[in-house]
């Protein structure tokens, strides 16, 4: 039975020391929902037989049929700590003196790339990741990413070594070489986070440490885990040693000679390390009893181990018997919450050095000083960061964090939209927040209130807001950040209803769709196709399904995946480009130029922002990219939708009035990076300089009307003199296999335009792993083609890496690009050809 | 031959004998509908001319003026303009790109707004720079034309304010689209036009607050007791004259479109004795003290 109250639960939100916010983040297949259940079942919520197969937080019918996480889901738990394990939590920010239980929400994410997005959702409400990687496989390429996102967001993490059964019983590797393979990936994942922080930042130490017991080891499928910790108190009272320093001794290059009891830091003839003498060893040695059917030594390493079989399963031998006894010695739950516990940050301590990620007001408001504080009595600050579904169909719970203040059932609050902008009455709605409620995996309780630090959902506030948003009670407040997501959506499908009059139900459907998955975009092209863009055949397959079954609820007819380009420019524009006004009395003259290398990266990054100080961002791409500081200084702005890879800047010199037409301007290459002149793509990586404007006086004759479209056609022109390119998405591809696959490999790859940039093999396995860059237009049917070639060996994860350029000149009828370029104007019902300089360009 | 044809600022009647005369000649006659309009509708000119007339919107004069001009190579071509074809500084392209294509055309003059200001008194050749106040939004609110009455002001020059009159221009969101959406048509009143005039004195002065170099020759253009002229419907038999201050002007009505607006410079007792008759009852017979010769 469940061993807590939603009033038990309720009572710990308000002891914000206690509570732990986190994520369970890794590569797909590594068995993180597994994972997971050892803890469920700790909380009593399924029983402790069925962890391991349940992946209680896979909910949805096809998650559990393709054994696949697709959403990530939340849970709350409260467990309480025994006193002797209270002690290792010395921060007096991470315990409340007088309180041994702890309230732990977790949610558990996918694995699978395509869904990386949920990840991104689900970590910018944890404080914490429980970093979970099979130690058979090592640190894979979605190990990274996830790792990579959690160190950005500031979200601290801890290790598990999952799939030691696998280790075990299938590669039946030597204690020295498992310990190896622990030590790479421990190694792995610190070079990880050394990479994206240092232990002089605001988080302090990240690194993960098995003598400190941030790391755990164990197999979430057979539900057993331990950290150092278990092990050195198991001993401690043997050796008389103090269990801290005997976990230092457990791990790294100790070893210890059993016959002259002495502990040495070098290998020799007779001594042993102490990791495989003290803890593989013994695990070792139940593996063996028990997988070979030694009933009587068995029964000797029980009674020895004090481990009483339960009456229904004495008879069970075998894995059934290891899985009984491994679980009971050491169950994997109690490992967990320790790390949990005692090594990943309370809201109070994470609130502290997270607010000035997660807040874009000034850092000294209410809204900021609450955030900081973790402060319930503060106004309210709720980041909103995914939509799920309830079973009202087309409704949802708005799910997210209260990092300030408090929630409550009834209450009037401020639901600002991503576009809300303060003062304004744009995206901000005043509504009463009908319900708060406890989300519990599979199902939801109700609450009256939740303070700050915790997470929950809202009813009644998903009509207000697409996706993510703030909401807030204090009337300056400014937005939380958004969030900045690893993936793009690059694979696109049209999609129409199979019978011509459901479509209002498509639009209404399309609708929920792009509420339910925070990655997903529904477009309505101009020509009125619908388009819905994913990150990868995956993610747009599971989209398609839930429109279909869930949302529209209609037969549809989709279209063959589409990839999106960028346009872009290879040169300076060859003449300076002139453009007047319908009225003819304003004439703009302007450039394009591409950016160096590097820079549109940094602008996807937010290395380069338009919130950036614009004295600083001068002297940054002053110094890294050769730009004219003074020339920096004034960027307009970026584009498209104010922050895209695309740069305007102004290099006039004494143009009166240029101030009053700035807007329309703006407008017009917000308007023309959108919409390139080659295909109606994005751009990617211009930057258009404008030299020189002559205004009519009279500012009635230089209103929008007039500046918006003259913008845009000078830009275009710009472009179309500039060398114009194309340019595509590319996959940064990770492929496993064993040796005899990679042949196949390189044939898949080479016939898709793909290219290996490195290949080797997985330290203490014969498991190769392939790295190759693919162009995405190519990947479609890859798996299956990869599969089929390579005998089923070869399992490939592709993420999105960057754009590039697609050689040939669109303009040119014989070149790739050209027929790109009129296969995309023909689908967005544009005018076949290339488009009319003449059209753009005008006389002087 | 292409004609451009001012119709003047009344009603159908005041065309010239000349305008008329070709009017009724020409294979096709355009009326050009969006720098102005006349207080009559369309059908009223046609009933008058007898003929029929193509409404010529701003897409079709700024970017479809080609297609105009092509006609006028063959056939005889009028574009009808309210005012005087010179007027509004818009159709000066119109002819040069007649030129350019070495089409024959001429121009028939009538009354326009900047000579017709006249009736209220105020001389003509005292003037300065003419303005143009467009309609503000909410992000966008030009005020360049305040330093130029603030220099029409110093040298005691009028001003006369040409208000904005929106016929069929397409919304802001819809201008990043290619499907346009047209705004409801709206004419600028005088009332509206003081609000604005208002409220850049007012943010003028925040802002001479702000910056403490501007504070020591602070002066603005004019204050809210400035002596302004506005007129509605000039040349029409509704014709209205108010003279009153800037903030009475600012509560006052005259009614239908359009309106113009002067911001007066120094008075001469000639022109003092002509505004008398259109004073406001509550503006102080004191109010041409601040102007003469200040």
């Amino acid at each position: 039975m469940v061993n807590f109250t939603v009033d038990e639960i309720r009572g710990m939100m308000d002891k914000k020391k206690n509570i732990r916010n986190m994520s369970v983040i890794a590569h797909v297949d590594h068995g993180k929902s597994t994972l997971t259940d050892s803890l469920v079942s700790k909380a009593g919520i399924i029983a402790g037989a069925k962890a391991g197969e349940t992946r209680f937080t896979d909910t949805r019918k096809d998650e559990q049929d393709r054994c696949i996480t697709i959403k990530s889901t939340a849970i709350s738990m409260f467990f309480a700590l025994q006193e002797k394990d209270l002690v290792f939590i010395t921060n007096p920010d991470q315990r409340d003196k007088n309180e041994t239980g702890f309230l732990i929400n977790l949610i558990d994410s996918p694995g699978h790339v395509d869904f990386s997005s949920e990840v991104t959702a689900a970590l910018r409400v944890t404080d914490g990741a429980l970093v979970v990687v099979d130690c058979v496989s090592g640190v894979c390429v979605q190990t990274e990413t996830v790792l990579r996102q959690a160190i950005a967001e500031r979200i601290k993490p801890v290790l598990f070594m999952n799939k030691m059964d696998r280790a075990l019983l299938e590669l039946q590797l030597e204690s020295e070489d498992l310990y190896q393979t622990f030590q790479r990936i421990v190694e792995n994942v610190n070079v990880i986070i050394a990479t994206y922080s240092d232990d002089s930042g605001p988080m302090g130490e990240v690194r993960v440490d098995p003598s400190k017991g941030s790391v755990g080891f164990g197999s979430g499928l057979h539900g057993w885990a331990f950290t150092l910790k278990q092990f050195a108190e198991m001993y401690a009272d043997k050796f008389k040693i103090d269990v801290v320093k005997l976990m230092n001794r457990l791990w790294g290059e100790n070893f210890f000679n059993a016959k002259t009891k002495k502990w040495s830091k070098q290998k020799e003839d007779d001594n042993k390390r102490s990791f495989c003498m003290y803890i593989l060893d013994p695990i070792y040695k139940v593996f063996e009893c028990i997988m070979n059917y030694k009933k009587e030594e068995t029964a000797q390493l029980l009674a020895k181990m004090n481990i009483e079989l339960k009456h229904e399963d004495a008879d069970k031998d075998g894995k059934q018997l290891l899985k009984v006894v491994m679980r009971t010695w050491l169950p994997a739950g109690e490992a967990l919450l320790q790390m949990i516990a005692i090594h990943l940050p309370s809201p109070v301590v994470a609130q502290k050095y997270r607010m000035e990620m997660l807040y874009e007001g000034p850092q000294d408001d209410e809204a900021a000083i609450g955030i900081k504080n973790c402060d319930p009595n503060a106004p309210l600050m709720m980041y909103i960061s995914k939509m799920v579904p309830t079973s009202d169909k087309g409704r949802f719970y708005a799910f997210g964090r209260v990092f300030s203040g408090k929630v409550a059932t009834g209450m009037k609050a401020r639901i600002m939209g991503p576009n809300y902008t303060p003062g304004k009455k744009e995206d901000l709605y005043e509504k009463a927040i009908q319900r708060t409620i406890l989300m519990m995996g599979r199902y939801v309780e109700a609450i009256e209130d939740v303070p700050s630090g915790n997470i929950c959902g809202l009813v009644g506030v998903d009509q207000f807001l697409v996706k993510t948003g703030t909401i807030t009670t204090f009337k300056d407040a400014h937005n939380m950040k958004v969030m900045k997501f690893s993936v793009s959506p690059v694979v696109r499908v049209a999609v129409e209803p199979k019978n011509p009059a459901d479509l209002p139900k498509l639009v209404e459907g399309l609708k929920r769709l792009a509420k339910s998955d925070p990655m997903v975009q529904c477009i309505i092209e101009e020509s009125g196709e619908h388009i819905i863009a994913g990150a990868g055949e995956l993610h747009l397959e599971i989209c398609l399904k839930d429109l279909e079954d869930d949302h529209a609820c209609i037969p549809i007819k989709k279209s063959d995946p589409v990839v999106s380009y960028r346009e872009t420019v290879s040169e300076e524009s060859d003449v300076m480009c002139l453009s007047k006004s319908p009225n003819k009395h304003n004439r703009l003259f302007m450039k394009a130029v591409p950016m160096p290398d590097g820079l549109a990266e940094d602008i996807d990054n937010g290395e380069v922002n338009p919130r950036d100080e614009f004295k600083a961002r001068a002297r940054y791409l002053g110094e890294k990219y050769d730009y004219d500081v003074t020339e920096a200084r004034k960027i307009w702005c970026f584009g498209p939708d104010g922050t895209g890879p695309n740069m305007l800047l102004d290099c006039t010199k004494g143009v009166q009035y240029l101030n009053e037409i700035k807007d329309s301007v703006v407008a017009g290459f917000q308007w023309a990076t959108k919409e390139g002149v080659l295909s109606e793509e994005n751009m990617r990586a211009v930057r258009f300089n404008i030299y020189d404007v002559t205004l009519h006086t009279d500012a009635i004759h230089r209103g929008g009307g007039q500046i918006i479209p003259t913008t845009r056609r000078c830009l275009y022109a710009s472009q179309l003199t500039a060398a114009p390119r194309l340019m595509e998405p590319v996959y940064l591809c990770e492929i496993q296999c064993p040796e005899v696959a990679v042949g196949g490999i390189y044939g898949v790859l080479n016939r898709r335009r793909g290219h290996v940039f490195e290949e080797m093999q997985v330290a203490g396995t014969p498991m190769f792993v392939v790295k190759a860059y693919l162009p995405v237009n190519e990947s479609f049917g890859f798996t299956a083609d990869l599969r089929s070639n390579t005998g089923g060996q070869a399992f490939p994860q592709c993420v999105f890496d960057h754009w590039q350029i697609l050689p040939g000149d669109p303009t040119d009828p014989s070149a790739k690009p050209y027929t790109v370029v009129q296969d995309i104007r023909k689908r967005k019902g544009l005018k076949e050809g290339l488009p009319d300089l003449q059209q753009y360009l005008d006389k002087l | 031959m292409f004609f451009l044809i001012g119709l003047g600022l009344g009603d159908a009647k005041d065309i010239t004998v000349k305008g008329l005369e070709i009017i009724k000649k020409c294979s096709r006659v355009y009326l050009e509908a969006y720098t102005s309009v006349l207080t009559v509708g369309k059908e009223a000119l046609e009933e008058f001319y007898g003929r029929e007339l193509i409404i010529a919107d701003r897409d079709c004069v700024e970017q479809d003026a080609d297609s105009i001009l092509a006609e006028a190579a063959e056939k005889d071509v009028a574009l009808l303009v309210v005012g005087d074809p010179f007027g509004a500084t818009t159709h000066t392209d119109l002819i040069l790109r007649a030129q350019q294509k070495g089409i024959a055309y001429q121009i028939v003059h009538n009354a326009s707004i900047m000579n017709a200001v006249g009736c209220c008194g105020l001389q003509l050749y005292c003037y300065g720079e003419t303005v143009s106040i467009p309609y503000w939004t909410d992000t966008w609110q030009p005020d360049s034309f305040y330093h130029k009455i603030k220099s029409n002001r110093t040298r005691g020059l009028h001003t006369l304010c040409l208000l904005d009159i929106k016929v069929k221009e397409p919304t802001l969101e819809s201008m990043t689209k290619k499907k346009k959406e047209y705004m409801p048509p709206r004419f600028m009143s005088v009332s509206e036009a003081s609000q604005q005039l208002l409220k850049i004195i007012q943010n003028e002065r925040l802002d001479c607050v702000t910056s403490s170099e501007k504070e020591q020759n602070f002066s603005l253009a004019y204050s809210e007791n400035t002596l302004c002229v506005g007129l509605a419907r000039v040349g029409s038999p509704s014709q209205q004259i108010v003279a009153a201050t800037l903030k009475e002007m600012s509560e006052t009505d005259l009614g239908a479109p359009l309106h113009s607006l002067i911001i007066c410079g120094d008075i001469q007792p000639l022109e003092e004795e002509y505004l008398q008759q259109f004073l406001s009852k509550s503006c102080p017979a004191s109010i041409f003290k601040n102007h003469v010769g200040s």
